[in-house]
This record gives structure tokens, C-alpha cells and sequence, in this order.
């Protein structure tokens, strides 16, 4: 990395691109669509540029870097603070990633206040983008409520007919989480000020201060309430198969990529390091949780006659993967919860953008009316079974490091916890394949026959704002490395700090 | 301190809206109708006078007339507050008049009426001072309610404004009355240890000072419309005319919780162990009470009535801090909450009032969140303008009301009363509801087919930039309010 690059405020201009192809964007007229989606696409591609930079991180060197600091609100010790970790550098390129993606496959089927919709999905990038890189609770905060509004107005303004039953009911359980998690970090920026010290919401001298039993208690429940309902986490995930049905394409693929990984995120970044007693205190509490949202997520999507309502449920199952490992509190359930969401973003991403593509032929998502698509559209039916096989976690594709390791680290916690989460891969493999199997193999339905003639394989942009995702799906299930050497410091300090004896002992636990 | 040109010179603020009440009254006279426009900018250089008239005395700190008056920091950034108040209105207002052929001179000097008694409640040291006050800002306030005089609901709103009004006056004037008769004074720096001395002397709380505290505390908060006091709120609201409705949403409230803050936090502190679980309640009641009932309003304007109960709420939970806090920062906190939320509230609520005064053009034809539909195509910077205002009531950040609930948050938490935090943090959610159903109608539906036309008027759309501008502005960078805050909050301590 030359100095030139790391003299630059990085994160910054990661942030804010974005924001100049707003104010681009005011300037050019309404009616211009060529125009607007280029500036759109323009912008979104120099965010994934700076991104991309961020791989030279030195995974050897200081914890958190590309730093900036500046004073905002001193009076109340918020400050202007940016840093990244490992974890942060994949979650931003997932972020900036599925963004060029998620717009580039806006370039058909959105015809509809193109302006504004451009614009939306810009400012979504930046609350996104902020969450990921915040080193300052205020400012992580801001930007967590920034990612809401933008995909409230994705979902109400360009989504299906129910939607603004499906926009208000994602606003409304989100907002009640996250002003609950407001409340807990002043509970704990006040009670780290009332020990004499400084006043601040920096997040690295808030850590590893020894708060109270009590507050942590209170502060992890507030905490996990709004990361919970944003990953969602079984019972509270009710607000997401509404939000994904009606969102348009692009909608879901941020939905599902990137918003979900903002709770996952949260608990890894915050949850675990600021409360490590509480964490290890609900522990049992969260990984029956998560088991009942892996099984439960599998079960329901095996009756979904819906296409995107099935792939909704099975994230409920797959996030729940992402919550077991991440509370097992070992190295291979931490690395495969991060693993697993990013590869939950590549590969749901691109099967809501698969089932978006039928969608603009047939105006349909029901699985009863599909069927032998492989005779019409090979090359989609070929993408299509790939990514399912992916999402299955099929050796060689990304899907199946995330799971692994996560099972790993649950047999290291415990067996049979580790059991009833892999008999549930089987009933994923059940529902992707039958889901497969009906829509590209049987015999086509009478409903589908009506669209026979006009059927079309997969266009350029289509295949355009897959190809990345194709490229991921295998680069990362190849070598899953890439990631994981980045998210290993990380996962080690989280370590450190909720349970230096390295993980949960199954002996410790009352059952 | 004997010096009466002295005196006077601190009076210099008041003294500014004085002669421009006079002058305007006076131009108005011999104005043509064609341009009686002109007593908005007069209006409007008269507040920016007296606006020089608080930069020059900030930092006085003294009190004068033998005491019956205080000019000091607190005083002077409840006046700026009053004056942005005040010149928001005098924006809004003249469209929504001069299409309904209200005269404009009568509503400029009733408004700076209705300023001046905001600025002698604010300053007020003395319980005299304070009802005089009190009077002279909700007088002026009754009319406007009933400015729109050939309009019955107008009519009506302005009498039950009236009788309600009056009522609260007589028990805060009992209150006050019994107050003086326990302690032989009216001073309220002097009443709080008189009454804490008689509180303790006889081991518990004498039933005398429970009645007094309990008077005041009543009369107060019915001028603040707190939960259960609040009933002549949503008829004088929705009676009065729309852009009206919005000043006497905010300048009354703000002048209530002046009174609050003098007669509360200054002259009963001693007490403040006796009234703040009261507070704490009242505070409870109000948020929820508001919102709820908001949820199920369709017309806007009534739905902003009651949403502005429910931000009384808000505010009196920073009450219910400085109460609950033992150290005096924290304490401070409390009343710097009050402050910021009063002022950032203030500037929001106007402005969302005004916008829906701008739909009301034709008022037969204004259908309630019928007429919001499909805004967003018919008038897109009008329908930002009220996104913004809407993020900001709901307390979504980066906008000024989303910084005065962290401010309320942070104080009720930093008092120990982080149960009163959790009820604010799910009311916010609660109001989000109602707050971004009007965005739904302005965003995600389809305009009627024949909607109501909109009132363009240069006055309502540079208040309506200058309102959001401020709005993101405070929400954004509050550093140098913050510190104005914290000089005006020291005062108290």
C-alpha cells in the first residue's frame, strides 16, 4: 500500500461517494434515465473502488486502521470516528459489492422514479457503509438509523401491492429495537463516565471497562433486541418474509445481503466485546434461540408456495448458523459466522436477484406455476441450481465453509448441539432441491405455457450483475482464506475478551 | 443596581417589541389594503432589534425593579427561542390570512403581544411578574385562536381556549396565593426554602404546602397541556388557523415550560423530592396519552395536536431528571434537555403546521391525509421539506428532534430514571407510526384526482427552507447551541 493511499481519508470517500452521486444526480433532469443510472452506477463503482483498497490492511498491524478522528460534538464526547478491522473490510466490499450489483440490475425493470430511486439506493449505501466503520457508538447510531429510512422508502415506494403494510411493519420492529439499543449505549457511556472517566462514545475506550453485572444484563437485552430483530432471529423475524415479498429485486438483494449482516455485525462488534459477562450469561439463552430459527427457518420454507418467500425463510435458518456460531464463543464458530455471512449475502443476493429475473418475464414468484424452465432457459436454470447448491452448502461453493465451521465449532461446544444443526442441512438440501425441481424440471404448468413463447434467457445486464456474484460464490469456496485471514484477528480479540479459556464448556452449562 | 437607566437598558429586548407593536399598530392605520404586506418585514426587523437587543444584555445576569424581574442568561435563551419562534410565524402566517381576508396588522401586533408576555414570563423572579406574564402571552393567544371570526370551529376552539385558559389561570393564581400566604413572600428564589423549612418542621409534608405545590403544579401544566390537563388542546388547535395553530403549539409551551423551569427548578428545588415522582408521572401520562390517541387521528392537523402532547411529555421527563438527579451537572442536564427540546421542537412543529396550512388553500377542498397523497409528485421540495420536518418529530437522526430525545434520553438516564428512558424510547416508536403514515400518503400513493390546490407564497417557503434548514442544521452540528445551553442551564446552579 503506497502512502499516498494511506494518507487519503479512505473511509471517508468510501462513506461519501455515494453522497456526491446524490448531489450529481439533483442536477440532472427527472427524465433523463440513461443519464441517472449511469451516475448511479458510476458512483457505486468508485465506492467499490475505495473499498477494494481497503485490502491493504495489514493483518499484522494495528487492530483498527485507515483512522479518522475528528472532534464532532465534544460537549457530549461524540466524535467523527472511523476505523476498520478485518472484519469491517469485508463487510464494506460485501457492501459495495452487492450495491453495484443491486444497481445494475435496477437498469430494466425500474422505470418508476428512476431519480429517486437512484438516489435512495445511494443514500442506503451510505448508512450501510457508516455502520461498518464507526469507531464512536453515536456515530454508529446515526448511521444505523440512516440504513433504515432509505430501505423504507425502497420497499413502500417501488415494492409490490401489499407494500406499505410490509415498509411500515419493517420500520416500525426495527425502530423499537434500535431506540432500546439507544438507551442501553447511554446507559453504558454513563456508567463508563460515572467510574471517572471521561465522557465519550468511543467505542475502543468503552471497551473492556468492567461494567456492572446488572448493566450489562439490562444493556446486552437492548442490544440484542435490535441486532435480533435485524438478522432476524426466531421470534422475532415476522417483519422479514412481508419486506422481502413486496420489495423489488434490488430491494431484497440489500435486504438480504447486506441489512441482515448490520445485526450480525452488531453482535460481533459490540454485544460480545462491550458485555462479555452478559453474552456469556445468555449464551445458552441465544443458542437455543438460534437452533430453534435454524430448524424453523428450514421447516416453514419447505411449504412456501412462494419463490421469494422461501428464499426469505431459509435466511431466517441460515442467519440462525451465523447466531450459533457467534455464541459458541470458539475460533471456528466465530470465523464460520463471519464466513457465513458473507456467503449468505453472495449467494441470497443473487438467488432473490435469480427469482427477480423470472419475475420480469412472468410477473409471477409462485412455484406451482413454474416448472421445466430448464427445457426453455438453460443458462438460467444453470445459475439457478448452482446458487441453490451453493445455499445448500455444497463443497467447492462458498455456502459450505460457512456451515462447516460453524457445526465445528458447535461440536466443540457441544454434540448434540452440533447434531441437530447438521440434521437441518439435510432439510435445506430438501426444500432447495425440491424448490429446483418443481420450477425447472417437472412438467411446465399450464400458467407458464401461457408465457412460453415469450421467454427469454437471462439478458446482458442480468448476467452482468450476476457475474460477480458468480465469481465470489466460487473464489470464496475455493479458498476460503481470503476471508478468513482477515477475520481471524478479529475473532481472536473477540475471544480474548468474552472468553479467554478459549470458547463456552459445555460443562459449564446447566444442560 | 439602583440605576434605573440601567433597568431599563436590560429591558432593552422588550423594549424593541414594545415600539414595534406600537409602530405597527400605528403604520397599520394608514397602510392601503394592497400593502399591508409591508408589517411582515416591519414585523420581522423588529424581532431581528430585539434579537440584538439579547446578544447586548447576555451575560447581565442581574436582577432589577427591587427584584421583581431577572435578566439573565436563562432568561435571554428562552427569548431567542421565542424570537425564532415568533419570526417563523410571522413567515407562515400572512398567506393563510390574506386568502381568508383576516387582517394582517391585527395578527402582527397580537403576535408580538403574545412575544412580549413569553419574554416577562422568562424573566420573571417574582410570582407577580410571572402571572403578569402568563396572562399577557396567553391573552393574545385566546384571540388568534379566534382570529379567523366568521369561522365557527375557529369560534369555538378560541372560547373553549378562553374558559379552559382562564380556569388554569385561577388555580395557578390560588396556588400562588397560598404560596404567599404560608411564606409572606412572592419572591421564588425566597418561596422553595420557606416551604421546604414549613415541609420538614412538622416531620412529613404539611397538607398546606402538598395544596400549594399541588395548585401550581396543575395550573402550570394545563398551560403546558400535559396529560390530564389537556383537553382544550385538540379543539382550539384544529379551531384556530392552521399556521396559528402551529405558533400556539410551540410559543405558549414554551412560555409554560419557562414557567416551569422558574417556578419548578429555581424556586422549588428545595422540594424537588416532593414533586418529581408527579412529574415522572405526569411526564408518562402525557407521551403515552398524546400518541395514542394521535395513532388514530386522519386529519393532520389534529394528529399534530396531539402529537404535541405528546412532546409535552417529553420535556417534562427532562424535568422529571433534574428532579430525580443528585449532582448538579446532572441536574443541569435535565434543564439543558428542557431547553434544546423546547427550541428544536419549536422550530419543527411550526413548520410542520405550516405546511399543512399550504394544503389548505381552498379549505372546503382540504380532505385530511387525503390531501397528502401522491405530494411528493404535485410538490416535491414542499413534500421533502415535510419528510424532513416528519423525520424529525419522529426523532430520526441527523435532524434536531432526534438529537433533543438523546438529550431527554441522556439525562433521564444519567438521574437514574432509565425505566422513564424506556417509556420515551418506545413512545418515539409508537409516534413513528402515525409521523410516517403522512410520508406514506405524500410517497407511496397516488395523488386524489382532483387535489387540492397548494398556497405558494415566497414568505411560507423561505420560513419553510430556513425551518428545515435549521432542523438538519441543529441536528447535524448542535455544538454551538450546546454550549449557549450549558451558559443558560449554569445560571440555575
Amino acid at each position: 500500500m503506497s502512502d499516498i493511499a494511506r494518507d487519503l481519508p479512505l473511509l471517508s470517500l468510501i462513506i461519501f461517494t455515494p453522497v456526491i452521486g446524490v448531489l450529481v444526480l439533483l442536477l440532472v433532469p427527472g427524465d433523463r434515465h440513461r443519464a441517472i443510472r449511469w451516475i448511479a452506477l458510476l458512483a457505486s463503482l468508485a465506492t467499490l473502488a475505495f473499498s477494494l483498497l481497503l485490502l491493504g490492511y495489514e493483518s499484522g498491524g494495528a487492530e483498527f486502521q485507515f483512522r479518522e478522528d475528528l472532534a464532532w460534538i465534544p460537549a457530549f464526547g461524540m466524535g467523527y470516528r472511523l476505523g476498520v478491522d478485518g472484519l469491517s473490510v469485508v463487510l464494506v466490499i460485501l457492501t459495495t459489492v452487492l450495491s453495484v450489483v443491486a444497481i445494475l440490475y435496477s437498469w430494466d425493470p425500474i422505470q418508476t422514479r428512476v431519480k429517486e430511486y437512484y438516489a435512495t439506493m445511494l443514500l442506503l449505501m451510505v448508512g450501510m457503509l457508516g455502520v461498518f466503520v464507526s469507531l464512536d457508538l453515536f456515530l454508529f447510531y446515526v448511521f444505523w438509523e440512516l440504513s433504515l429510512i432509505p430501505m423504507y422508502l425502497v420497499i413502500g415506494i417501488w415494492g409490490g401491492p401489499r407494500r406499505i403494510y410490509a415498509t411500515v411493519k419493517f420500520v416500525i420492529y426495527t425502530l423499537i429495537g434500535s431506540l432500546l439499543m439507544l438507551v442501553a449505549i447511554l446507559a453504558v457511556v454513563i456508567a463508563h463516565a460515572s467510574g471517572g472517566n471521561e465522557f465519550t462514545f468511543a467505542y475502543e475506550q468503552l471497551r473492556g471497562f468492567p461494567f456492572s453485572d446488572g448493566l450489562q444484563a439490562l444493556a446486552f437485552v437492548a442490544f440484542f433486541l435490535a441486532f435480533a430483530i435485524k438478522v432476524p432471529m426466531w421470534p422475532l423475524h415476522t417483519w422479514l418474509p412481508d419486506a422481502h415479498v413486496e420489495a423489488p429485486t434490488a430491494g431484497s438483494i440489500i435486504l438480504a445481503g447486506v441489512l441482515l449482516k448490520l445485526g450480525g455485525y452488531g453482535f460481533l462488534r459490540f454485544s460480545l466485546p462491550l458485555l462479555p459477562d452478559a453474552a456469556v450469561e445468555f449464551a445458552p439463552i441465544v443458542i437455543a434461540l438460534a437452533l430453534i430459527a435454524i430448524l424453523y427457518g428450514a421447516l416453514v420454507s419447505m411449504v412456501q408456495p412462494d419463490l421469494k418467500k422461501l428464499i426469505a425463510y431459509s435466511s431466517v435458518s441460515h442467519m440462525g448458523f451465523v447466531m450459533l456460531g457467534t455464541f459458541v464463543f470458539n475460533q471456528q464458530g466465530l470465523q464460520g459466522a463471519v464466513f457465513q455471512m458473507i456467503s449468505h449475502g453472495i449467494t441470497t443476493g443473487a438467488l432473490f436477484l435469480l427469482v427477480g429475473v423470472i419475475y420480469e418475464r412472468t410477473h409471477d414468484r409462485l412455484i406451482a406455476h413454474m416448472g421445466g424452465l430448464n427445457a426453455r432457459l438453460p443458462r438460467y436454470a444453470a445459475m439457478f441450481g448452482l446458487f441453490t447448491f451453493a445455499s445448500i452448502g455444497l463443497p467447492g461453493l462458498s455456502g459450505f465453509v460457512g456451515e462447516f465451521l460453524v457445526v465445528l465449532g458447535a461440536f466443540r461446544f457441544n454434540g448434540w448441539v452440533a447434531a441437530a444443526a447438521m440434521i437441518v442441512v439435510i432439510f435445506s438440501a430438501v426444500y432447495m432441491l425440491w424448490m429446483l425441481q418443481r420450477v425447472f424440471f417437472t412438467v411446465p404448468s399450464g400458467w407458464m405455457r401461457r408465457w412460453w413463447p415469450s421467454l427469454s434467457d437471462m439478458s446482458r445486464t442480468e448476467w452482468l450483475s450476476l457475474a460477480p456474484l458468480l465469481v465470489l460464490v466460487v473464489a470464496l469456496g475455493v479458498f476460503p482464506g481470503l476471508v478468513l485471514q482477515l477475520t481471524q484477528a478479529p475473532v481472536d480479540r473477540i475471544i480474548d475478551l468474552v472468553a479467554p479459556s478459549g470458547g463456552l464448556s459445555s460443562l459449564s452449562l446447566p444442560w | 443596581m439602583a440605576d434605573p437607566w440601567n433597568d431599563l437598558f436590560t429591558l432593552l429586548p422588550e423594549l424593541m417589541l414594545i415600539g414595534t407593536v406600537l409602530f405597527v399598530i400605528t403604520v397599520d392605520l394608514f397602510l392601503p389594503r394592497s400593502a399591508k404586506w409591508v408589517l411582515t418585514p416591519i414585523t420581522i426587523v423588529g424581532l431581528a432589534l430585539s434579537a440584538v437587543g439579547c446578544t447586548l444584555v447576555w451575560g447581565v445576569n442581574d436582577r432589577v425593579f427591587d427584584g421583581f424581574y431577572v435578566v439573565d442568561d436563562l432568561a435571554i435563551f428562552f427569548k431567542a427561542a421565542t424570537l425564532v419562534i415568533g419570526l417563523l410565524t410571522a413567515l407562515f402566517a400572512p398567506p393563510y390570512l390574506v386568502a381568508r381576508r383576516l387582517p394582517l396588522g391585527e395578527f402582527n401586533a397580537i403576535l408580538l403581544f403574545s412575544l412580549i408576555g413569553m419574554f416577562v414570563l422568562a424573566s420573571s423572579s417574582d410570582l407577580i411578574t410571572l402571572f403578569l406574564g402568563l396572562e399577557l402571552m396567553v391573552m393574545p393567544a385566546y384571540l388568534l385562536t379566534g382570529f379567523h371570526k366568521t369561522d365557527r370551529y375557529s369560534n369555538e376552539g378560541g372560547l373553549k381556549y378562553f374558559l379552559l385558559g382562564s380556569f388554569a389561570s385561577a388555580i395557578l393564581l390560588f396556588g400562588i396565593s397560598w404560596t404567599y400566604g404560608l411564606t409572606g413572600t412572592t419572591r421564588i428564589a425566597e418561596i422553595g426554602p420557606a416551604l421546604a423549612d414549613l415541609a420538614t418542621r412538622g416531620g412529613g409534608l404539611a397538607p398546606a404546602v402538598v395544596v400549594a405545590i399541588g395548585m401550581l403544579t396543575v395550573g402550570a401544566t394545563f398551560k403546558a397541556a400535559a396529560v390530564p390537563f389537556h383537553y382544550w388542546t385538540p379543539d382550539a388547535y384544529q379551531g384556530a388557523p392552521t399556521p396559528i395553530t402551529g405558533f400556539l403549539s410551540v410559543g405558549p409551551k414554551l412560555g409554560a415550560f419557562a414557567l416551569l423551569v422558574r417556578l419548578f427548578a429555581e424556586g422549588l428545588a428545595p422540594l424537588r423530592a416532593d414533586w418529581l415522582t408527579v412529574m415522572a408521572i405526569l411526564a408518562v401520562l402525557t407521551m403515552t396519552g398524546g400518541n395514542v390517541v394521535a395513532l388514530t387521528q386522519t386529519n393532520v392537523k389534529r394528529m399534530l395536536a396531539y402529537s404535541s402532547i405528546a412532546h409535552t411529555g417529553y420535556i417534562l421527563a427532562g424535568l422529571a431528571a433534574f428532579a430525580a438527579a443528585t449532582s448538579p451537572a446532572v441536574q443541569q442536564e435535565g434543564i439543558e434537555a428542557v431547553l434544546f427540546y423546547v427550541l428544536g421542537y419549536g422550530v419543527m412543529n411550526i413548520a410542520a403546521f405550516a405546511v399543512v396550512g399550504m394544503l389548505q388553500r381552498d379549505p372546503q377542498r382540504y380532505g385530511g391525509l387525503n390531501s397528502f397523497a401522491g405530494l411528493a409528485g404535485r410538490a416535491p421540495a414542499i413534500a421533502a421539506a415535510m419528510a424532513v420536518l416528519l423525520f424529525s418529530l419522529t426523532g430520526i437522526p441527523p435532524t434536531v428532534g432526534f438529537f433533543a430525545k438523546l438529550y431527554v434520553l441522556l439525562a433521564t438516564v444519567d438521574a437514574g430514571l432509565s425505566w422513564l428512558a424506556v417509556v420515551i424510547a418506545l413512545n418515539a416508536a409508537l409516534a413513528a407510526f402515525y409521523y410516517l403514515r403522512v410520508i406514506v400518503y405524500m410517497y407511496m400513493r397516488d395523488p386524489e384526482t382532483d387535489p387540492a390546490p397548494i398556497e405558494r407564497h415566497p414568505f411560507g417557503t423561505a420560513a419553510l427552507g430556513l425551518s428545515v434548514l435549521g432542523v438538519v442544521a441543529l441536528g447535524v452540528f448542535p455544538e454551538p447551541i450546546l454550549s449557549l445551553l450549558r451558559d443558560s442551564a449554569r445560571i440555575l446552579f
